[in-house]
């Protein structure tokens, strides 16, 4: 009897199975064969009437029976699972996704801040200062002399006799002397003010970035090499250098620091002025008077700085013409960087 | 300053040096070498050529057809020029020469009908002179196919050279060739001198008087007599020209020429214009007014060092001459100034009368006080000769105190101690005798220097130390590889400043960096501004007073480009006065940096199924208590709300902690955004930096355990009355609920019809859990419960039905 019935039930499901087109479909099938009252179950509680010596092998064949639907039922679900992953959708992936803004800070505050990180690698410290300065920190202790020309190469705004835009960060110097004793060894950031006609080349206020390190047998030599390394972490490892001789009041020797024009390799064109050259900074040892007046002794400490122009800086490097789009703050340019 | 290589030559020999070499040491030493000029490199092309045969031109009767022969090359040339003739020696240009005059490029031509393969050139065609009659007929000895350049010794090489303000010495052609002849170790000459006197005692002649021997500690002087005035040699006319000056006569074309050469400032004075014939050198003690020979009336400030006769002031000393004792066509004796003023005298003078010119500039740099005599001699030597004057016997110089050498040691360990390099000894004594300083004494420590007032930049130890290493050369002092850092503590100021702007970066703003010069409007909108003495324009007269209206002048200009959704911040400094008007110390102003954030337009623009999202007010709220968040700021601040309108904003909030009040912020009022030309809703919020990183919770940051234990979710929706505001609910609601709500949140605000008129629905979602257990649905049904009666009572309030 049962044995008729495993056969007959085998056959049928094989003849449902061969018809079925949907998922739903299926889930039918699944109750009819499989579920806890479908046909399988029923046939295996048949097996409790059956005589003892004949169970194992129908229990065998039941075995058989619910092996042979279960693995066809699962056949038959992957496909259609497949199958209506590619007809049954309805919609359009291919529409655009819900972007969203990423901010991003100013091209000028990221030069400072790779600047930075390269200083901070050589374990040097970052200071502040206020613009609005007075005479005495910008010039004055500086060893600017009161009416020497050397005042003439800082156009500078004043608000009043003794007060006046800073024109360069070098008084940070002097507030960083003051306030705390050697081993100095800082990088000061910061806005500077100059009164120049604004052109495509120049504009009323830019930023720099100041170095200054204090300490025993600190030298000219080191300051080259220093120097040096921030300069090929920051243009490239295989640039050419120089410093040639110039002058700063505060420094003594002062140099500036040129790098072979990545522009053109060094064969001139118009960004180098047809020199082959780009200055990068300028640099010296602090002269003695700066140091006396700020309390350090010339003849135990001495000492380097350094300075350079952030926007000039970063115009070479992005190859930006005109000076005047870091401030106009376009949004079309902002979202460049 | 443009120096003339050619001229150079005649101080130092640099025949043998290749001009790149050159170019490159000087800059290398301090003179850098701005830009360079090859005489030479606008002739190429064109040389000396025969003409050996001249016919008639076929076709054109003033045209003529000549073959030109360059040594080893035949040309057949039409020439137009009216004296062009067989056996010449002429100028010809070849093709693909550029001809000067006009700058046009020599090509094949064909004239009437005859082939030409170069041009026969006059003077003017390559700007030799005007003289455009025919052509330039040359030197029958010279080499054709030469250069023209170098057959008519135009092979000079000018450079532009950029000299820092404490190289005064610098300051001419002798000076420059000083430093060469430092640089390379050569001879540095000077052209000898002859003066040949007249018997005439120049005692006899004029008369000077020092009164303020401060401002001028000398005046040398030498007559020349029976000069006459005209028109200078070539050679000087050239001198000048080639270093962009224009020659006027040779008596002053020798006084330029004397100061370019010696870097001393001359001036010329027509004697018999000198009342008294006699020169006062004294400071005017009120003010005064001047006329220069440029003819402009000059106002003089008190105390300016005047040149005088017996009678009036006849040229401002060190700056210009007067008109009324300038050398003219009828000049005939010349009397020479040639003085050492004070350079911070020089300076104030040309300063007050913003009159900069050629002496001054070298005056007020400090120029050699021992080289007037010297100078003197050269110009009365060149305008004797030029001029066919007499010189008279003598000199008159004035020089009350004598300058002296400085006197400097210099610690041979010092040089090494700075550098981080030993300079060879032997270099450091060429160098230092080629630059004219001289070792007075030397042990093996310690070299006694003395060196003379030409060189006013070199005063001390660490002066001379520059001038070793820059002629030695910075790039042979080693580049230190190994560089040692210390333990010391190390600082970070702008730390802070740089987490708020990542903060602000990762909320999606973009940084703006503003110019804090602005307009008067602009910063008066904010605060009470501080003027600049002395603005570019009217539109960066003042110092901004708030970031705000950079800020709007930012978005204003963005909507006219059609970028109307911004996100923007700033960090920067702004300037407030505090009562007093005049700024004489910090206390009289306040530096602050400020922070702002500024949204305008749509947080989300409309998408394929998304509508767009405009920012409002509650969108500025809700990004700056993000912030806040962010520097655990949540429930430090408090809130205040403004509901009506102020100065620049048409409703407000500010947080503060205590009675500071550490940012504020809004929606922009409308007529402060038609002050900036902008027609759509702009919010911002600015904060002060430092209050607000003193608001910052001290200490270390702990990490807090993650919650064990299930929270509990339960909302309720009461009718309020109209009246009643958003925190004043939440305010109840968290005073008088047990320690297990651990947030309120509102999911939900409306008002209708059905509710009445003067009534709105709010809904709350509250969260409830205990971090020590797992609350029981009775412990949250008591307190939720009571919450409910608490808030209907309270607020007369009725609860929505589930
Ligand atoms: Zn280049």
């Amino acid at each position: 009897m049962i044995l008729e019935q495993i056969t007959f039930v085998s056959g049928e499901f094989d003849n449902d199975i061969s018809s079925v087109n949907s998922l739903k479909e299926l889930e039918d099938l699944r109750i009819k064969y499989l579920s806890r009252n479908g046909i399988v179950s029923t046939l295996f509680e048949k097996l409790k009437e059956v005589p003892k010596e004949d169970k194992p092998a129908i229990g065998n064949k039941l075995n058989a029976l619910r092996t042979s639907i279960t693995d066809n039922f699962n056949i038959v679900k992957a496909k259609l699972e497949q199958k209506g992953s590619t007809t049954k959708l309805s919609i359009d992936l291919s529409l655009p996704g819900y972007q969203r803004q990423i901010g991003s800070k100013h091209i000028l505050t990221q030069t400072v801040d790779e600047i930075k990180s390269i200083f901070k690698g050589m374990g040097f410290s970052t200071f502040e200062g206020p613009e609005l300065e007075s005479d005495y920190y910008n010039f004055e202790a500086l060893n600017f002399a009161p009416d020497h020309p050397a005042r003439d190469m800082q156009d500078t705004y004043f608000v009043s006799k003794d007060f006046l835009l800073r024109t360069h960060t070098s008084p940070v110097q002097v507030r960083v002397m003051k306030k705390y004793k050697p081993p100095i060894r800082a990088i000061m950031p910061g806005r500077v003010y100059r009164s120049e006609a604004v052109s495509a080349r120049s504009y009323c206020m830019f930023h720099q970035v100041e170095g200054l390190v204090i300490d025993t047998d600190i030298t000219f030599a080191e300051l080259k090499g220093t120097l040096v390394f921030f300069a090929k972490q920051f243009y490239g490892n295989d640039l050419k250098y120089r410093f040639r001789a110039s002058f700063f009041p505060f420094t003594e020797p002062s140099a500036e620091m040129d790098i072979t024009c990545y522009i053109c390799g060094g064969k001139g064109c118009k960004i180098c002025k047809h020199t082959g050259w780009l200055e990068i900074l300028g640099c010296g040892m602090v002269d003695p008077n700066v140091l006396i007046n700020c309390g350090i002794d010339p003849d135990l400490y001495s000492g380097y700085a350094f300075g350079m122009g952030i926007e000039r800086t970063a115009m070479l490097k992005y190859n930006i013409q005109d000076i005047r789009i870091f401030f106009e703050n376009d949004f079309r340019f902002l979202k460049q960087f | 300053m443009k120096i003339s290589l050619n001229w150079l030559k005649q101080y130092v020999n640099i025949e043998n040096i290749p001009l790149d070499d050159l170019l490159n040491k000087l800059t290398l030493s301090g003179l850098e070498v701005e830009d360079v000029y090859d005489e030479s490199s606008k002739l190429k092309n064109i040389v000396v050529g025969f003409v050996k045969e001249k016919k008639k031109h076929p076709n054109a009767d003033k045209l003529s057809v000549c073959i030109v022969s360059t040594g080893n090359e035949e040309f057949q040339v039409v020439c137009g020029a009216p004296n062009v003739e067989a056996g010449q020696k002429v100028i010809f240009a070849k093709i693909g020469a550029v001809i000067p005059n006009g700058n046009y490029t020599i090509s094949k031509a064909k004239l009437r009908g005859v082939e030409s393969f170069g041009m026969l050139c006059s003077e003017s065609e390559l700007e030799l002179s005007d003289d455009h009659s025919g052509l330039k007929i040359l030197d029958p000895s010279l080499q054709e196919g030469t250069p023209v350049s170098d057959a008519l010794g135009l092979n000079d090489v000018l450079l532009e050279i950029g000299i820092t303000p404490n190289r005064p010495d610098a300051l001419s052609h002798y000076g420059v060739a000083r430093d060469i002849s430092a640089i390379y170790d050569l001879e540095l000459k000077f052209p000898e001198i002859r003066i040949s006197e007249s018997d005439q005692v120049i005692s006899k002649l004029a008369e000077i008087e020092i009164e303020d021997t401060v401002n001028c500690p000398r005046y040398s002087s030498r007559v020349v007599t029976g000069v006459k005035i005209k028109e200078s040699p070539v050679w000087l006319k050239e001198s000048l020209r080639k270093i962009g000056l224009r020659p006027i006569s040779n008596v002053v074309d020798v006084t330029n020429f004397v100061m370019h050469e010696l870097g001393q400032p001359l001036h010329a004075f027509d004697l018999d214009m000198l009342a008294g014939r006699k020169i006062i050198v004294k400071s005017t003690s009120v003010e005064s007014t001047f006329k220069t020979l440029d003819s402009k009336d000059r106002k003089l400030a008190p105390g300016t060092l005047m040149i005088c006769d017996s009678q009036k002031p006849v040229a401002i000393a060190g700056v210009m001459g007067g008109e009324n004792s300038e050398v003219s066509q009828n000049t005939t004796n010349i009397l020479i100034e040639s003085a050492y003023f004070n350079p911070s005298g020089i300076r104030k003078t040309s300063k007050y009368l913003s009159l900069g010119t050629d002496a001054s500039y070298r005056f007020e740099r400090g120029t050699d006080p021992r080289g007037t005599l010297l100078a003197a001699n050269r110009a009365a030597q060149l305008i004797a000769q030029l001029g066919d004057g007499q010189i008279a016997k003598g000199v008159i110089d004035i020089y009350p105190a004598i300058i002296k050498d400085k006197l400097i040691t210099l610690r041979i360990s010092r040089i090494e101690k700075i550098l981080g390099y030993n300079v060879p000894k032997e270099s450091i004594h060429q160098i230092l005798q080629r630059l004219g300083i001289k070792i007075q004494n030397q042990s093996s420590s310690e070299l006694q220097l003395s060196v003379p007032p030409f060189r006013p930049d070199l005063e001390r130890e660490i002066d001379i130390i520059e001038e070793i290493a820059r002629i030695y050369g910075y790039d042979n002092i080693p580049t230190v590889e190994k560089i040692y850092s210390t333990l010391a503590k190390k600082y970070d100021e702008s730390a802070f400043l740089d987490n708020l702007k990542n903060t602000a970066v990762s909320l999606g703003f973009y940084e703006m960096i503003n110019n804090p010069l602005q307009s008067a409007p602009s910063a008066s909108l904010t605060g009470n501004e501080i003027a600049l003495l002395n603005p570019q324009s009217q539109d960066m007269a003042f110092l901004r007073t708030s970031l705000i209206s950079g800020a709007l002048e930012v978005v204003s200009r963005n909507i006219k480009h059609g970028e109307k959704n911004l996100m923007l911040f700033e960090i920067g400094n702004v300037f407030n006065k505090n009562n007093s008007d005049s700024i004489s110390s910090f206390n009289d102003f306040n530096e602050k940096t400020k922070f702002i954030l500024i949204i305008t337009g749509n947080e989300r623009e409309k998408e394929w199924n998304f509508p767009q999202t405009p920012f409002d007010f509650y969108s500025l709220k809700g990004l700056v208590n993000s912030f806040n968040s962010k520097f655990l700021l949540d429930n430090v601040l408090n809130d205040s709300y403004y509901f009506t309108q102020n100065r620049i904003f048409d409703y407000s909030f500010d947080k503060k902690i205590g009675n500071d009040v550490i940012g504020i912020g809004g929606k922009i009022s409308q007529q402060v955004l038609k002050q900036f030309d902008i027609n759509q809703d702009v919010y911002c919020f600015e904060y002060d930096v430092s209050l607000l990183q003193t608001a910052l919770p001290s200490g270390k940051r702990h990490y807090t355990d993650l919650l064990k234990f299930p929270k509990v979710l339960r909302d309720f929706a009461f009718i309020f009355d109209k009246s009643v505001t958003y925190s004043q609910v939440i305010e109840h609601i968290n005073n008088s609920s047990s320690g297990l709500l651990k947030s309120v949140k509102i999911f939900d605000l409306f008002e209708s019809d059905s509710l009445g008129p003067d009534k709105k629905s709010m809904a709350f979602a509250l969260e409830f859990y205990d971090i020590d257990k797992t609350l029981t649905e009775e412990e949250i049904d008591k307190e939720f419960n009571k919450l409910i009666v608490s808030v209907s009572d309270n607020f007369n309030a009725k609860l929505r039905g589930n």
